[in-house]
């Protein structure tokens, strides 16, 4: 059996790209699959730990987790849609409107 | 006690006239005259009234009739205390309700004819007039000292609202504001002297009260004197007395009807009755009374001179009103610093009351004459006057009626009080050598008077026109001008015999000391025999003679008076009121507005300067502070995860188990 430390390292891992991926990159739609990826990190962790520990209710959190992500990825689509049609880009450093 | 219990009415009739006329519309009274009938109308009933009660509590056994009612109810733990509003008669003030109800309806009858052409302005004039005798005759009625004050108050309203009349020209506006300033003055002292007597009384401001029991008064002598001498401030200013007396002779640029009523009836004569009123407390500090006396005898001289060469006929009048005045609080002052001293009762109170009655009715006839005078030629200046009197016939008459009484010639009602005035001072000598000089300055008043109105009566109606204009334009009064103008001069000839009548056991100070009555014979034996009453009668006799000779006969030419240059600038001093109005400027401008603009600096600088201190600095940080709103939503994101992270690591540091 895999050790759960290497579950945690990897799910560590994902978290970090993840957060490296919102704070530096200027496509709208990047930072939102590098939000999908500290989602799964989280996932793994969940589904890791209810292996280990031998309960089921990590493994459904984690089903609703799922459900959860793709609702938010179709509403944030749908704004990043809306954000090209008004301002004609998606990258980040050029929405700035709400600043002092 | 029957009408008496519906005194309380007496002020009411004015005042519904007041409302009628005042707040029913310019369209229903347009065609009469203004509401005129209906303050005719209220006035008469509340004549007829104050006559009732009048001669019902002069005919009484002298005890005072007190009616009141609780208005302000406070009840502290330690201190609780009642104002109550009510009303007080006793025979000073049936003697004054006689006086002012006389005169106002005699002078809103007048105002029939005087303010004829006023137009629309008349509807205002009438309900002020209304509002004024309402207040001055509560004033009257008051049964304490906070009921006065506040009728008080209200009187100076009047007056500011009357003199302002013709509030388009600017010099009526700045009269009326002056008047209202410098009485002002005044009030604050009365009110000052209210809080010592409230403080004192321990909250019990009823005259019933502080008269039976002066020694009750809590803090001393010192602080009652204080008290006593605040209350005769407030008299200072509505009386126009020395050092407060300038803004009367401006009154003058109010409607003359308006003068007559405020220097015959209402608010001057409020302060010498206030000092009349406050007589049973004024009697125990001798200081405050011998003031009175000071500054009254000064006044009555002082104002005199400045009389002596004005040209304007109302303000010879106004002045002689000042010095007249300052009779009246120098036999009140008097005859109380006497009593204090020998405690035996004395004149002197009873003369300044006495005199204050006839000095109303004839000092209303002057100027109800120089009203009608002024009616026919459109003019105040007596130097456009002249020979007046064959046109002016009646006015002329009734004038000279006025001019002698005020004179003192016997038997017209001026020389009865006045006589007793001086009387009454000169029984002090033996007390205090100041009553020599203040005798000797009433009796050269006496010349003055004497002088300065048979001046203005030949130069009215004696002599060549000097303005053919003006005289050949000249009419008679309207009879509803010269019939209030008959029956004054039959006072102001007559009222002097109530002497005779009782008058001296009749009007003393309440609970103080009482006279004992004389019959006619002995107080005509008393006054005749007297050497002093020679001296006054030769005194006024003077007067007149030197202006029969200077503007009648011209055996002495007038110029003579301003010959030399030491004369002249006598004459300039007189015409520049001794500089109290340049002083009152002064005061006004310079210093009053000088520590305005120190308090203004102080408040803009200092206390403004610390609030907008505060709030810029707020705003600068703020300011400051908003540059963190990049809003970019990454830079955001940064600092959450910053914050988490550190939050994370201090957890771990500190060992908390998660």
């Amino acid at each position: 059996m895999i050790p759960l430390e290497y579950f945690i390292g990897l799910s560590a891992i994902l978290f970090v790209i993840g957060v490296i991926g919102v704070l530096v990159k200027r496509n709208a739609i990047v930072v939102l699959m590098s939000i999908e990826l500290m989602l799964n990190a989280a996932n793994i962790n969940f589904v890791a730990f209810s292996a280990f520990t031998a309960n089921l209710n990590g493994a459904v959190f984690a089903l609703i987790s799922i459900a959860i992500a793709a609702a938010e990825v179709a509403v944030g689509l749908a704004i990043v849609m809306n954000l090209y049609k008004t301002r004609d880009t998606i990258s980040l450093d050029q929405i700035n409107l709400l600043r002092w | 006690m029957t009408f008496a219990e519906y005194a309380w009415l007496i002020p009411i009739f004015p005042l519904i006239a007041f409302v009628v006329i005042g707040f029913l519309g310019n369209r229903l009274f347009k065609k009469w005259e203004g509401g005129a009938p209906i303050a005719i109308g209220m006035a008469a009933i509340s004549l007829i009234l104050s006559l009732l009660v009048a001669i019902e509590a002069l005919t009484g056994d002298g005890t005072p009739f007190i009616q009141s009612m609780d208005w302000l109810i406070v009840a502290g733990e330690n201190f609780d205390f009642n104002f109550r509003i009510g009303i007080y008669i006793d025979t000073l003030a049936a003697l004054m309700l006689i006086v002012v109800s006389i005169i106002s309806t005699l002078v809103v009858i007048y105002s029939l004819g005087y303010m004829h052409e006023e137009g629309e302005k008349k509807r205002r004039y009438y309900a002020i007039i209304s509002l004024f005798i309402g207040v001055m005759l509560g004033l009257v009625l008051a049964s304490n000292f906070l009921q006065m004050f506040i009728f008080w108050e209200l009187v100076g309203l009047c007056s500011y609202l009357l003199i302002g009349f013709w509030n388009t020209r600017p010099s009526a506006a700045s009269a009326a504001k002056k008047a209202f300033l410098v009485t002002r003055i005044g009030d604050i002292m009365f009110m000052g002297g209210l809080f010592i007597f409230f403080v004192g009384f321990q909250g019990n401001l009823d005259f019933d009260y502080i008269f039976n029991n002066v020694e009750a008064f809590v803090g001393g002598n010192e602080l009652l004197t204080l008290g006593t001498f605040l209350i005769f401030g407030g008299a200072i200013g509505k009386s126009a007395q020395f050092p407060l007396h300038d803004w009367l002779p401006d009154a003058m640029e109010g409607p003359t009807t308006v003068s007559a009523l405020i220097h015959a009836a209402t608010m001057v004569k409020a302060g010498v009755y206030l000092v009349a009123r406050s007589y049973p407390i004024m009697v125990h500090t001798e200081t405050t009374l011998m003031i009175v006396a000071c500054i009254g005898g000064f006044t009555a001289l002082f104002a005199a001179t400045m009389a002596l060469n004005n040209t304007n006929i109302k303000r010879v009048l106004a002045y002689s009103t000042v010095s007249q005045l300052g009779y009246m609080f120098l036999a009140l002052g008097a005859g109380g610093y006497i009593y204090t001293q020998t405690l035996e009762p004395n004149i002197g109170y009873t003369a300044g009351m006495f005199h204050l009655m006839n000095h109303a009715f004839f000092k209303a006839l002057l100027f109800l004459s120089a009203g009608a005078v002024i009616h026919a030629v459109h003019t105040e200046d007596m130097r456009l006057m002249g020979g007046l009197s064959k046109k002016l016939k009646i006015t002329s008459a009734v004038m000279l009626i006025g001019c002698i009484s005020i004179a003192g010639i016997p038997p017209f009602s001026g020389f009865w009080s006045k006589d007793l005035i001086l009387e009454a001072v000169y029984e002090g000598i033996e007390i205090s050598p100041i009553f020599g000089v203040l005798y000797a300055m009433g009796l050269i008043t006496a010349f003055l008077t004497a002088f300065y109105m048979f001046r203005l009566w030949f130069l009215t109606f004696t002599g060549e026109p000097r303005d053919s204009y003006a005289y050949d334009h000249a009419h008679e009064a309207p009879k509803s001008m010269w019939m209030p103008l008959a029956i004054l001069a039959i006072f102001a000839f007559g009222s002097g015999f109530a002497l005779l009548f009782g008058f001296e056991s009749l009007i003393v100070p309440e609970g103080v000391f009482a006279l004992p009555a004389k019959t006619a014979l002995v107080v005509v034996e008393d006054m005749f025999t007297n050497p002093l009453t020679y001296a006054s009668i030769v005194a006024a006799l003077l007067g007149i003679g030197l202006a029969y000779l200077a503007y009648y006969k011209k055996t002495i030419d007038p110029a003579v008076f301003t010959a030399t240059p030491a004369r002249k600038a006598m004459s300039n001093v007189l015409d520049a009121r001794y500089g109290f109005t340049r002083a009152y400027d002064w005061i006004g401008l310079t210093v009053v507005y000088g520590i305005a603009k120190v308090v203004s600096a102080i408040d803009r600088l200092i206390i403004d300067g610390f609030i907008d201190g505060v709030s810029s600095f707020l705003i600068k940080s703020g300011n400051f502070l908003r540059r963190g709103q990049t809003g970019y939503v990454q830079s955001y994101a940064a600092v959450v995860v910053a914050g988490v992270s550190l939050i994370a690591i201090l957890l771990l540091l500190i060992g908390v188990v998660i």
